[in-house]
């Protein structure tokens, strides 16, 4: 469903990604491990239409050239991103956050439906629906940002870190809720460095290292991997 | 004469806050400050003089053309002279920049059309002229309904930006623009929609302002001042802000000038503005962020 094929960026001289090719196929949950500059952050934005890519990058979605559109226009095409750091509406409440995620055309019609999924979901979300998003924990935080991604009725939801600064009983909740996300036949690609977490939900994985692809693998092969252990999962050299 | 100085210090606050959030509109949300917004405005009071004195419109149904005119023109400046500064800019504070330097170039083009046209001279019409007794008090009718006009702009404005999803996307831009393309949101679209409605505020400030006001074609700096000090006394971007402000800078000027001296007006502008800002520096609704 997604394809992205030679997709290089770079920032300056700085060169962030280098040809880089992935995919994601209908209802799969993909995770792409690596360090911290491996540029994954830089790849999700990419696809998302955040940055624009080198010239020669191919990123296509229901075999629609989505390469270079405007990040408004990716939201229509069905690919929701989730950022590194959730970009929820602090100003505004669960309710309009939630509202706004519908504001792409695509979804507006389906708005009350897609809300009563999200309010299922996180049944925290309806308690607290009048509250103001940046008098929120984390972890509701983080839920009204997977919400409002979800109201825009994506086939693919992209997610940058979601664990990131969550306490563990909140993560793993988080990851309980993607799970349900899931069987509903979204596709997933998940940026993550909660190694453990995300190979468990996932179906297919990929390695990311300075700014190319070195691997790729089923999540239970990587769970497996001698390698992927010793890097992310703490075993013993 | 409370009484008195309280009704036309609410006549002239509710007119302070109606032009401060057509100003809110354009700083919060398209992030340009528009030094060209008094010009803005006082063409549009001389566009009611026009109306009013050759074709004998009165200013009420003036406000049907001039708002429209105003949005349409708010429209057209940002996209020959906005759009470029946008493209071109690196970030939000360098867009802030360059727009205060082209928005300042606008306002001496504004004037010179107006001086031109109209000359130096103080304007005014007479409409509504007559005296209506509020609470024991005598008041011109035309200030009672320029009262009036602010609150029906500014509460429908206020509706316009909480009850409908398309105000809401706009105020998602003035909270989180780097957020808002995620949920479809068109930020150059919302800025620029932003900035017309914002001129169209000031066209409905201008026509409010001239049914009771004297008004020249250099007068615009005096209102771009005020709604500045009403904006940020507020709070940028927040319209609950740029009411109660503009209501209590309205208020504290005509009591002052009631009962101490016309001549310190000024002074207690900038006092309370100063004062507010010292007490909060993000303004009475503003948060600081990070």
């Amino acid at each position: 469903m997604l394809e992205v094929a030679d997709l290089s960026l770079h920032y300056g001289r700085h060169v962030a990604l280098n040809r880089v090719s992935i995919r994601v196929g209908k209802g799969e949950t993909v995770v792409i491990l690596g360090a911290n500059g491996a540029g994954k952050s830089s790849l999700l934005k990419s696809i998302a239409g955040l940055t624009k890519p080198d010239e020669g990058a191919i990123v296509s979605f229901d075999r629609r050239v989505v390469t270079g559109m405007p990040a408004h226009q990716v939201v229509e095409a069905g690919i929701a991103l989730v950022p590194e750091g959730r970009g929820v509406f602090g100003d505004l409440t669960v309710e309009e956050n939630l509202a706004l995620g519908a504001y792409a055309r695509r979804a507006r019609a389906d708005a009350n439906d897609s809300r009563e999924f999200v309010y299922d979901l996180f049944p925290k979300l309806k308690e607290r629906r009048a509250q103001y998003v940046n008098t929120m924990s984390g972890g509701e935080q983080q839920m009204v940002a997977i919400g409002r991604a979800l109201m825009s009725k994506p086939q693919l939801l992209m997610l940058d870190e979601p664990s990131l600064g969550l306490a563990p009983l909140v993560v793993g909740e988080l990851f309980k809720s993607l799970g349900r996300i899931r069987e509903r036949g979204l596709a997933l690609l998940i940026v993550e460095q909660n190694v453990k977490m995300s190979l468990s939900i996932a179906d297919r994985g990929y390695l990311a290292e300075a700014g190319r692809i070195g691997g790729e693998n089923t999540a239970s092969a990587l769970m497996g991997d001698a390698a992927v252990q010793r890097a992310f999962l703490g075993a013993p050299r | 004469m409370l009484v008195a100085a309280l009704l036309s210090g609410l006549v002239l606050g509710g007119t302070y806050a109606l032009v401060a959030m057509g100003l809110t509109l354009q700083y919060g949300i398209a992030r340009i400050m528009n030094l060209a917004y008094g010009e803005m405005i006082i063409s549009a009071a001389f566009l009611a003089y026009v109306m009013f004195s050759t074709l004998g419109l009165n200013p009420v149904a003036g406000l049907l053309i001039a708002v429209p005119t105003g949005f349409a023109l708010g429209y057209v400046v940002y996209g020959a002279m906005m759009t470029p500064l946008v493209a071109r800019a690196r970030d939000r504070a360098s867009l802030e920049i360059d727009s205060i330097l082209a928005t300042f170039g606008l306002l001496f083009v504004f004037q010179g059309v107006m001086l031109v046209t109209f000359g130096a001279n103080f304007t005014s019409y007479s409409y509504l002229n007559d005296p209506v007794t509020i609470f024991g008090t005598t008041l011109a009718a035309n200030r009672v309904l320029a009262l009036i006009l602010a609150v029906v702009f500014g509460g429908g404005l206020y509706l316009l930006l909480t009850r409908t999803l398309w105000g809401t996307a706009l105020r998602a831009v003035a909270v989180n623009p780097g957020a808002a393309p995620l949920v479809g949101i068109d930020v150059n679209r919302a800025a620029r929609l932003a900035f017309a409605l914002g001129s169209g505020l000031a066209a409905a400030g201008g026509v409010v302002i001239s049914m009771y006001q004297t008004f020249t074609a250099t007068s615009g700096v005096v209102f771009t001042m005020k709604a500045l000090i009403v904006v940020i006394m507020g709070g940028v971007g927040n319209l609950i802000g740029a009411l109660s402000a503009g209501l209590i800078l309205g208020l504290v000027e005509t009591f002052v000038a009631t009962y101490i001296d016309p001549g310190l007006t000024l002074a207690a502008t900038y006092t309370i503005f100063l004062a507010v800002l010292l007490w909060r520096p993000a303004g009475l609704f503003g948060r600081l962020t990070r």
